[in-house]
């Protein structure tokens, strides 16, 4: 098996806990506990209120494409094979959105507001990506 | 309650350093030239200096202080910024603000950067853009999120999802600033533009191609700022300082729907409130031009057209210099060269001094409306210049 040579810059403190859900093939987001918002990128208080009090929460999984841009220049080597590859955004039926990738279907068969859902890729021994996948209609 | 500023400031120099490709100097360097012409251009000495407000590359630690070192300067107030494209349109309202305060009285503000020689000077600069980045953002990077492209293509495609924005709308952009720049001497890319040759581009990261994105060159501008009083008996025509606003949506590019609507609102609305007047009194517009479709997310944003029409309207003509609103007449960042919208503060100064000759001159040019961006693409001001003080 040949090394896996994309980037994956270390966990922080803060981000911690959400890389370790994906190692369970868990999406886990902060979610608060006064007002009920979901966020993310994980900060110490809630954008919404500034509740300190919040509990890392499991999510769907399910979501929608936000928007996404095609790279056709490689900035880094590890993905000049992948060209053309799409960098999405996904937003989640929960609020957050996503950066990220979306596997099984071609850059140009991508579309604002598709229905997407999670699926995790265990890329090395530490580490799993959340991705996600277009969801079928049956 | 607050003091209207309006027509009590100007700019009364302007400066540019060499533009395009200048290995010989590093950023201090060529801001430190761009002062000295502005300061000479305004008919005023170091002396007269007691403001300082720079910004430089972001590696650069306390830049002003760099700055003020290889001018000689000793000041009463000064600062470096850190909003991106947005702070140079800022600094100029930030002077105002500082000589209102009574803190000083004569202000230089400046950019200045070698980004062209930073991938181009020699062998190791040439090695460095070759190789992959040297940083890595969490939630980005994994999934292969690199470059400043992908920010504005993903508004972009959002747009024209949205509204029907079409590429050869994008593409109205970037042809008509290469037309300004064609008259600009300085200009870095002065060879003529197609929209045949846009559209067929290669594309970077899609749905924007080459010609979407603004040119890196090695170069810097500076302005003098002082009071109208003062103004009247310097060199130049007084640029006076008409309006100035901010709008920063620190929530975040990707939240909400920041990157369709932009704080450009907030910024334009303070500016013309504080001038009296509207986008429709407006006669050249120097708009932040990093990527062609944040001209376009601005031009609605600022109210030259409604939001989600900004595709019809730049595909209509209308930022051509005959058109309704002669947009990036030096040719903006997308063919004059990225100086981080410094370049454009000179530009709306020079048309409402009128002192360009009549290709490149906005007919009775009043008002000049300047815009900066950036920051992490959610920073916004806005500054309107006039001939007259009000």
């Amino acid at each position: 098996m040949s090394e896996y040579n994309k980037p994956l810059p270390p966990p922080t403190v803060e981000s911690e806990p959400f890389w370790d859900g994906c190692k369970r093939h868990e999406l886990v987001v902060p979610r608060c506990d006064a007002c009920l918002n979901h966020w993310f990128p994980p900060t110490a208080t809630c954008p919404k209120c500034w509740s300190t009090d919040w509990t890392w929460t499991g999510v769907s999984g399910k979501g929608k494409i936000y928007s996404f841009g095609v790279y056709h220049r490689a900035y880094h080597k590890g993905f000049a094979d992948e060209l053309p590859y799409a960098l999405v955004v996904v937003e989640l039926d929960e609020g957050p959105r996503l950066t990220t990738n979306v596997v099984g279907c071609k850059p140009d068969e991508l579309s604002c507001d598709m229905p997407v859902e999670v699926v995790f890729d265990d890329v090395t021994e530490d580490r799993t990506l959340y991705k996600f996948k277009p969801v079928n209609d049956s | 309650m607050s003091t209207n500023l309006s027509g009590k400031y100007a700019i009364v120099g302007v400066g540019q350093s060499p533009l395009g490709k200048v290995p010989e100097l590093g950023p201090i360097g060529l801001f430190a030239v761009a002062a000295k012409n502005a300061i000479e251009d305004a008919g005023l000495k170091k002396e007269d200096v007691d403001g300082l407000i720079t910004r430089g590359p972001d590696d650069v630690y306390c830049h002003h202080q760099r700055v003020g070192e290889a001018l000689g300067l000793n000041v009463t107030f000064s600062t470096s910024t850190a909003n991106g494209g947005a702070s140079q349109t800022m600094a100029v309202a930030m002077a105002c603000m500082a000589i209102e305060a009574g803190v000083c009285n004569t202000v230089v503000v400046g950019y200045g950067r070698d980004t062209w020689s930073r991938t181009h000077r020699n062998a190791e600069a040439k090695q460095a853009v070759a190789s992959s980045p040297r940083t890595y953002s969490e939630f980005g990077s994994e999934f292969g999120r690199f470059g400043a492209p992908v920010n504005y293509a993903v508004s972009a495609r959002r747009h024209m999802e949205r509204f029907g924005t079409t590429k050869a709308q994008l593409g109205a952009i970037a042809v008509a600033f290469r037309n300004h720049a064609r008259k600009n001497p300085h200009a870095f890319m002065k060879k003529p533009l197609t929209l045949d040759e846009y559209l067929g581009a290669r594309l970077i990261v899609d749905p924007l191609c080459l010609f979407d994105c603004s040119v890196f060159i090695d170069g810097a501008g500076a302005v003098v700022v002082t009071s109208a009083e003062r103004a009247r008996d310097l060199r130049q025509p007084p640029a006076y300082v008409r309006g100035f606003g901010f709008g920063n949506r620190l929530s975040g590019w990707y939240n909400d729907d920041n990157m369709i609507n932009t704080g450009a609102k907030e910024a334009g609305e303070a500016a013309y409130k504080m001038a009296g007047i509207g986008p429709q009194d407006v006669d050249t517009a120097q708009i932040y031009d990093c990527f062609t479709h944040m001209v376009l997310l601005q031009l609605e944003d600022y109210g030259f057209c409604a939001k989600g029409e900004g595709g019809p309207f730049v595909g209509s003509g209308a930022l051509e210099f005959d058109g309704v609103l002669p947009t990036n007449t030096s040719g903006g960042q997308l063919s004059e060269g990225h100086i981080e919208g410094m370049l454009q503060v000179l530009e709306g100064a020079r048309q409402v001094r009128r002192e360009h000759t009549p290709d490149r001159q906005v007919k009775d040019c009043n008002i000049a409306f300047v815009s900066g961006h950036g920051g992490n693409t959610v920073c916004q001001s806005a500054l309107i210049l006039g001939r007259e003080a009000g």
